[in-house]
């Protein structure tokens, strides 16, 4: 497998790696699909509003924009089996296939290697949270140090992960929906079709507020963070959002003498340093296309 | 001279009726022998009537004469205007014996049979034992569903758009040689071939009773009919202009049976019987091969707690969930936003660098 250098340098600034040709990929595949979805899904959950037949339209009407739902559904769940099945994969070559060649397999260590996976939410991601609310709430002027992954991004992947998981599952009785009946009673459509069209709404109000907000909208980032093309975060952005994660690979390279200062609270708009008064800056609209400081693209 | 010696004085009024017809607008010939259309052509005629309603008392004779009554006088139907000026008219029985004759039987037509049937159905103003419903007043009578301008012409023989086709217009000339007949006949016909309304538009007539929320509460019936199908993919579909898909007939009224047959649900002739209810989903032309599991799908689920304790707690979950986690991550976002206008902001004393 292709081995991807930890920090990269281009034009003197330091991108660091976070995402491998696999993830993007299969980010990108996660996105379009669930954009096709979600546009030839909430004409019917919405049927009755002015715009649905207009956008119902588009896809084709009742006779098309159907089949282009479940072809769509269908390539997310081969993603999702795909997805499944090359994180366990990895997990059983790279960590428990060697713990096993060294005679040291057990079930505890099995365990500790499962809870350390990266994705899985821990003390720190609490802590996290709650230093954030102290941040946000105004009780102090520094932002928690994240780490590889923080919170929101484990946030960002559990949702649409059990998102998919129901709304696949769902999907797949609602679509096969003669063949389930021989089986599950007939009463089960109806909790199917509740449970699908209402979790997608939640999955597409919360990737298109909160996802697009953290990787597109908010101030650090607009108009895009590009991680999710290129799989490396500029230096400013890993310093504001992972600075943990950022200093221990800082040191892992030999870099000691380069790391930046902690970030304390969110820079100005205008990039002057932080200042030691408590005024707010002020920000001229002018500058800011020039601006540099972005926060990190959060991707899930 | 002639005239004067053989008809006396009604040979002058004849010369005179005749004379008044010639010169009459040619479109007047339709339905309107009795002329009533002298004074019902004006837009705006109206009154209002004891019960201080406004009714409008205009007659577009465009419309009308497009209508499956276009050949129909008034009096045909009105019967109990005999002279003009006329009384306050009654309101039509549609069950009168019409002048027209039907070809088959040779004998006055009269929409009499479907009387018979709907006396038979769920919707009949009398109950099982021949009693009086309570409230039978609310029980549809004919004019409830039906309103001529919603027919509309049959679009088949290579044709998609609506509207009377040439084509088909060809096969009956062969052997029916007045044109007007043929028109008519055709319209009559295929208005009744084909599904004569879109699902949305026959939802949305049994709608105005069943979607009421008087009638359905003194009724007690279980659902408001109307929504909990819009609720459903069919319905979603009718909304989304589909034609289709089922309506409210194509499950309710028997095979080979008329709108006019339905029964209640606990009457084994009524397709929603336990016993049918899996025929109606099972048919060819729909989920062929379903199991009788599959009709017990709740067409007309309401979020109700007491009659749907199910989908009313398993919604409420998702409700809660949707809410749960959009409110709080909003809330950050919201914050977020706020705190990058005051980054250096603080209640406390910054602690040292």
């Amino acid at each position: 497998m292709k081995r991807y250098p930890a920090i990269k340098r281009k034009d003197g600034k330091k991108y660091f790696f976070r995402f491998d040709l696999d993830q993007r990929i299969q980010h990108i595949i996660l996105a379009l699909t669930v954009i096709i979805l979600v546009l030839t899904g909430m004409p019917l959950k919405f049927s009755d509003a002015s715009w649905a037949p207009y956008l119902y339209t588009i896809f084709g009407g009742s006779k098309m924009a159907p089949t282009i739902h479940k072809i769509t559904g269908a390539i997310m769940l081969i993603l999702f089996v795909y997805h499944v099945i090359r994180v366990i994969s990895q997990i059983v070559t790279k960590q428990i296939l060697p713990l096993k060649k060294e005679g040291k397999m057990s079930v505890g260590r099995v365990s500790m290697i499962l809870v350390k996976q990266p994705m899985i939410p821990n003390m720190k991601d609490a802590y996290d949270i709650i230093g954030l609310m102290k941040y946000l709430l105004y009780f102090t002027t520094v932002r928690p140090d994240g780490d590889e992954f923080t919170w929101k991004e484990k946030f960002d992947y559990w949702a649409p992960f059990w998102g998919m998981f129901v709304i696949g599952l769902t999907g797949l009785v609602i679509w096969n929906k003669v063949l389930a009946t021989q089986v599950i009673p007939g009463e089960l459509i109806n909790l199917c079709l509740i449970a699908h069209s209402d979790e997608a709404l939640l999955a597409a109000l919360f990737l298109f507020i909160w996802h697009w907000y953290n990787v597109h909208f908010s101030t650090s980032v607009f108009p895009m963070g590009t991680v999710f093309l290129t799989g490396y975060l500029p230096e400013d952005l890993m310093a504001e959002e992972h600075y943990e994660h950022y200093v221990r690979v800082m040191k892992q390279e030999g870099l000691e003498d380069e790391i930046l200062p902690p970030h304390g609270g969110h820079k100005p708009f205008c990039g002057k340093p932080l200042s030691d008064e408590n005024s707010p800056s002020t920000t001229t609209d002018a500058e800011q296309p020039n601006d540099t400081m972005q926060q990190g693209g959060i991707s899930s | 001279m002639r005239l004067k010696s053989r008809f006396g004085p009604f040979g002058y009024i004849g010369i005179f009726v005749l004379l008044t017809i010639y010169f009459m607008p040619a479109r007047v010939f339709g339905a309107d022998a009795g002329n009533c259309l002298v004074c019902h052509k004006y837009p705006g005629l109206s009154r209002v009537d004891e019960n201080g309603e406004m009714r409008l008392l205009f007659v577009n004779e465009e419309i009308h004469n497009k209508g499956v009554h276009g050949k129909v006088k008034c009096e045909g139907c009105h019967t109990d205007i005999t002279k003009i000026p006329h009384e306050p008219a009654k309101p039509v029985d549609c069950l009168v014996l019409c002048h027209i004759i039907e070809p088959t039987s040779e004998q006055k037509f009269s929409h009499k049979s479907v009387a018979t049937s709907l006396e038979d159905s769920v919707h009949s103003k009398k109950g099982k034992d021949g009693k009086e419903k309570p409230f039978s007043e609310d029980m549809p009578t004919c004019k409830d569903c039906h309103d001529d301008p919603l027919f509309r012409p049959l679009a088949f023989v290579k044709k998609v758009r609506p509207g009377v086709a040439e084509d088909a217009l060809g096969r009956c000339r062969v052997c029916h040689t007045q044109e007007e007949f043929i028109t008519r006949f055709y319209n009559h016909i295929t208005t009744r071939l084909h599904k004569s309304r879109s699902p949305l538009n026959i939802a949305e007539s049994c709608a105005r009773c069943h979607d009421d929320p008087e009638l359905v509460a003194r009724h007690n019936l279980s659902t408001s009919a109307g929504g909990s199908y819009g609720q459903t993919f069919h319905g979603k579909a009718a909304n989304l202009l589909d034609e289709s898909v089922p309506d409210c007939l194509d499950c309710h009224v028997p095979k080979g049976k008329s709108v006019h047959q339905m029964y209640e649900n606990k009457d084994p002739r009524a397709t929603t019987h336990k016993d049918n209810r899996g025929k109606i989903c099972n048919s060819v032309d729909c989920h062929p091969g379903a199991s009788a599991d599959f009709a017990n799908y709740k067409v007309h689920a309401e979020f109700d707690k007491k009659s749907n304790p199910v989908i009313y707690w398993f919604t409420t979950f998702f409700i809660v969930l949707t809410g749960g986690t959009l409110l709080p991550l909003m809330a950050i976002l919201f914050l977020d936003l706020l705190r990058r206008l005051f980054p250096n902001a603080s209640f406390s004393r910054r602690k040292e660098k």
